[in-house]
């Protein structure tokens, strides 16, 4: 049985959101003084989103918990702040993931059961010497797990049979909070959510946030960018490269290669959105926001590199890999390779010139 | 092209491919609110059929060497079969090629839209035979269409997921029940009787071990050793791994690793050869059935999985039946259609049946004659 607690700790499930409309409250009710703790939470888990701060679920009174989300996410797409939306997901994701992996697997199979629409099962197979505790439908698992940049969530890896996939209850947990960081970044790009104001009563809370949030964005702007050396990119790079000029659309791992390559090299958030522009399907909105998060300007502050050349072997990204390649395990360390041959190299053809180092090779 | 093309009944769309008669037709696996709006915005996407494209020219056949050639366009260099990715002689990338299709292409292809379902669709993807369609493509292939509404709304990206676990791509072994346990070198491994590719890796070195010889084991496990002490052990290798429960220690000399290398090669041969470009767009245009092939003048043919068997395209697909044409060949290699069989022949002038005729002139090898 899922108790007040539980909607409490799991926001997306089916019963929260039922509770809240059972209470019948609009979001300027929420403004009364009788809710005046509900306000308080709500500021407080969209703040220490903002702050990067661990957010912990306050079960000691549940009702307020539950109804502060939804304040909190009027507040968080109020702010029209995309990456203040990703920030706030991210950070609801992993409040949820601690809690599911606290929960026994019965538990767990409830809580899958009774939020997304899925279709969970509990303890189905034992193989030789592992046991896998969840199983669900292939199509449902595909909604979410593209997400994950890592080889051993890719479907070739996971035990697929007659039409369902298997898992573990700590990648089921990992699954389900992953899902509910997507659904809510997704909505506001919805219609309804983009046009959502706030009502006048509750201005003043989210001025405050919008004032901290922008002192924080601030710090993830330092660093001016060296910018990118053509003749020292790696192949498989130049090859995502050149499918984004020719307008191909390319795969969500090539994607966060090529954002996440072009980053760490010190390249901007605009120059990034420039190689995807030609691109048919290309949606600025959804597109910027990825760099962003990906140029750690929001939701973590960790700013992600791009994956090994192993990883990149393994989703057929590494095409031509050249001699340089040989001597290196990742595209970076071939950039940096690159660099300082071209360095030495350049610095004795080109002089005192230096010529900013454009190798054309 | 005419696109954006909305008919309000199947007999709109006929009457209107009667009197234009175009030489293609396509529809897309898209369904849309408005499919007649010119943009993609309008037209408000509400999801795609899967589907596969198996197509014989992607997939290296030997007989290629008989009917296919390429040249490359910067240096001029020529030669017979499968297309090289780069000239040998120059490595440039701009080849003109001139490919055909035999009956060996096409039964490579029908084994591969086999493989995909009895392999893959049906018991790794839990999809019923009634959910599969096939069509002849009226050329060189096979499209399948998974109609599953759970499917419908997938992007791209579980699409591109959904292709790369059919070919294959970026298989790790370790994950499929692989483990090094403590003691130095030992470890466990996958049962053949498991599902999806655990139970398939463990049966494709099954396979591989049976039939390797000693100098492609040593080349796929990069040591003489190890490809001698699997070798000399093979009977006991083999029974090991197909015991209940499998035994993948036992025998000294070998390491996870070389395992998992066999396991990578032999993997290769099981995985289904589709064109994952197709698999992974949500707005692909399809040939429509029922509707003559532009380069082939065959028709696009939909089957039951009960028929695919004994489906024969260069006999089933003939549209044109009767009658004979004079044509003026310019080139082309044996060719079949119907039960007429001629070539190769270069620069003469025949007469052969209409079917026969116009499949080479839609090739652009002849011309008609009167
Ligand atoms: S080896 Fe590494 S750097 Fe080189 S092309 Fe492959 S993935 Fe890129
Ligand atoms: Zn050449
Ligand atoms: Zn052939």
């Amino acid at each position: 049985m899922l108790a007040k607690e539980d909607l409490a700790k799991y926001p997306f499930l089916q019963k929260a959101a039922a509770f809240i409309e059972g209470r019948n409250l609009s979001i300027s009710d929420l403004a009364g003084p009788e809710f005046s703790n509900v306000v308080r939470r709500a500021v407080e888990r969209v703040r220490s989103s903002i702050l990067g701060e661990e957010v912990t679920t306050e079960t000691s009174d549940p009702e307020t918990e539950i109804l502060s989300y939804p304040l909190a996410l009027a507040f968080v797409y109020a702010s029209k702040i995309t990456w203040l939306v990703n920030r706030f997901a991210t950070s609801e994701a992993k409040r949820c993931e601690e809690e599911l992996r606290k929960e026994p697997i019965s538990k767990l199979e409830e809580i899958g059961n009774a939020s997304f629409g899925w279709k969970v099962e509990a303890n189905p197979i034992s193989l030789e010497w592992e046991k896998l505790d969840f199983r669900l439908g292939v199509w449902q698992y595909l909604e979410v797990a593209p997400q994950f940049h890592s080889v051993s969530w890719k479907l070739t890896n996971k035990y697929l049979n007659g039409g369902h996939v298997y898992l573990k209850a700590k990648d089921f947990a990992r699954l389900l909070a992953e899902n509910l960081k997507l659904r809510i970044v997704r909505r506001a790009s919805e219609e309804e959510i983009r046009k959502f104001d706030l009502p006048q009563l509750l201005m003043p809370h989210l001025e405050g946030l919008l004032k901290l949030a922008e002192e924080r964005k601030g710090t993830f702007e330092e660093e001016a960018p060296q910018g990118l050396v053509d003749g020292a990119i790696p192949p498989c790079i130049q090859a995502i490269m050149g499918d984004l000029a020719s307008g191909k659309s390319v795969s969500h791992m090539a994607r966060f290669a090529i954002t996440t390559f072009m980053i760490n090299v010190g390249e901007g958030v605009e120059d990034v959105l420039r190689r995807f522009g030609n691109v048919a399907d290309f949606d600025e909105g959804k597109a910027r926001y990825q760099v962003e998060h990906i140029a750690g300007m929001s939701g973590s502050r960790t700013k992600y590199s791009p994956p090994k050349c192993d990883v990149l072997r393994s989703f057929g990204l590494c095409v031509n890999p050249d001699r340089t390649c040989s001597r290196v395990t990742h595209p970076l360390r071939y950039y940096r390779l690159r660099l300082k041959d071209q360095r030495r190299n350049g610095g004795v053809a080109q002089g005192a010139k230096g010529g900013g180092g454009r190798g054309s090779a | 092209m005419i696109r954006h093309l909305q008919f309000a009944s199947a007999r709109a769309l006929k009457e209107y491919l009667e009197v234009k008669a175009p030489a293609n037709a396509y529809y897309s696996s898209a369904y849309y609110d408005t499919p007649s709006a010119p943009d993609m915005v309008g037209k408000g996407w509400q999801g795609a059929d899967l589907v596969f494209d198996i197509d014989a020219d992607h997939i290296p056949t030997a007989c290629k060497a008989d009917h296919d050639t390429w040249r490359c366009l910067d240096c001029g260099a020529a030669g017979r079969g499968f297309p090289p990715a780069a000239c040998p002689k120059c490595g440039m990338k701009k080849l003109e090629t001139e490919t055909w299709v035999c009956e060996e292409c096409l039964k490579v292809a029908k084994e591969e839209a086999f493989k995909l379902i009895d392999d893959f669709m049906i018991p790794d993807f839990g999809v019923s035979q009634k959910e599969i369609e096939i069509c002849f493509s009226g050329h060189r292939g096979y499209h399948l269409h998974i109609l599953d509404e759970r499917l419908r709304r997938l992007g791209s990206d579980g699409r591109r997921e959904v292709a790369d676990y059919v070919r294959g791509v970026g298989l790790d072994p370790r994950d499929h029940g692989f483990r090094e346990i403590a003691r130095e070198g030992a470890f466990l491994g996958p049962d053949m009787r498991d599902g999806g590719w655990r139970g398939r890796i463990a049966r494709a070195i099954y396979a591989y071990i049976s039939k390797c010889t000693e100098d492609q084991l040593r080349q796929v496990v990069k040591s003489a050793a190890v490809a001698d002490t699997i070798c000399r052990n093979r009977a006991k290798f083999l029974e090991n791994i197909a015991s209940d429960p499998p035994f993948w220690g036992g025998i000294k000399g070998y390491s996870l690793e070389s395992v998992v290398r066999i396991a990578l090669a032999a993997a290769a041969e099981n995985a289904c050869a589709i064109d994952e470009r197709v698999t992974l767009d949500v707005k692909r245009l399809i040939r429509h059935p029922n509707t003559l092939h532009g380069k082939t003048a065959l028709r696009a043919v939909r089957l039951d999985y009960s028929e695919l068997e004994s489906f024969d395209p260069l006999r089933s697909a003939v549209a044109f039946r009767g009658g004979s044409i004079k044509v003026y060949v310019k080139g082309m290699p044996r060719v079949r259609i119907g039960d007429h069989e001629a070539g190769p022949a270069s620069s003469v002038e025949m007469e052969v049946p209409k079917a026969f005729g116009l499949y080479l002139i839609c090739k652009g090898a002849a011309e008609p004659r009167s």
